[in-house]
């Protein structure tokens, strides 16, 4: 099912869709539903994480940052291992 | 060593998630708030539900996710890598399949299964063991 919308972009933006859409070998419109499926799941996703922070407490800032640490390392390609010690129920 | 385009969970990281470990909600928040929408085999799902009594919390991760649907010729693949890797881990099997294609690092509990597939897969496994 496909729902048709008429949608206005700034010229930059649509050129660069346009492009990527080409290089995605996809049409202009496949990768803009794409990006928006992505965009949100994303809020979905940070909505859940809230969900279980109301549940088992908020992360910390330095939870933040250890998490954004670790994610960064490992697009990096280092690998690792959870500290027992930092585990929580 | 070289880099690594997204995050693929393994039944690791959703074990990890719905027992409440701060670390995996951690990266999880983290690689949601830089825009990269993490990976997850629907072998991982179904085992997961399996095994964990948390599902609200399994919900609550799966938001964020996208699960890989098991076509038929990843089904294959997933089995002829099992073999090769002589496992009978389907899962590990599936998720080191959809961490190569997707040039992704793994976020699992560490496993010898998960590494020997990737690793007959030519690819260098970039796991993080919760």
């Amino acid at each position: 099912m496909v729902t048709k919308r008429s949608v206005s972009l700034v010229d930059e933006v649509a050129a660069a869709v346009e492009a990527a859409a080409k290089e995605d070998g996809v049409s202009f419109s496949a990768w803009l539903s794409s990006a928006a499926e992505r965009q949100l799941r994303v809020r979905q996703g940070l909505r859940g994480v809230a969900a279980w922070e109301g549940e088992a407490g908020s992360l910390t800032a330095e939870e933040i940052a250890a998490g954004e640490a670790l994610l960064g390392r490992l697009l990096s390609g280092v690998s690792g291992m959870a500290s027992r010690v930092r585990r929580r129920q | 060593m070289s880099t690594r385009d997204g995050v693929v969970y393994g039944v690791g990281a959703l074990r990890a998630a719905a027992r409440g470990d701060r670390v995996m909600w951690a990266v999880h928040r983290a690689a949601l708030a830089h825009g990269i929408v993490p990976v997850v085999s629907v072998a991982a799902v179904a085992e997961a539900f399996r095994t964990e009594a948390r599902g609200d919390r399994l919900e609550a991760l799966l938001a964020g996710v996208e699960v890989e649907a098991l076509t038929e010729e990843g089904a294959r693949r997933a089995g002829e890598l099992a073999a090769r890797a002589d496992t009978t881990d389907l899962v590990a099997a599936a998720t080191a399949d959809t961490a190569v294609r997707r040039n992704a690092a793994v976020v699992s509990t560490r496993q010898n299964a998960l590494r020997t597939a990737a690793s007959l897969l030519g690819h260098d496994l970039v796991l993080y063991a919760v």
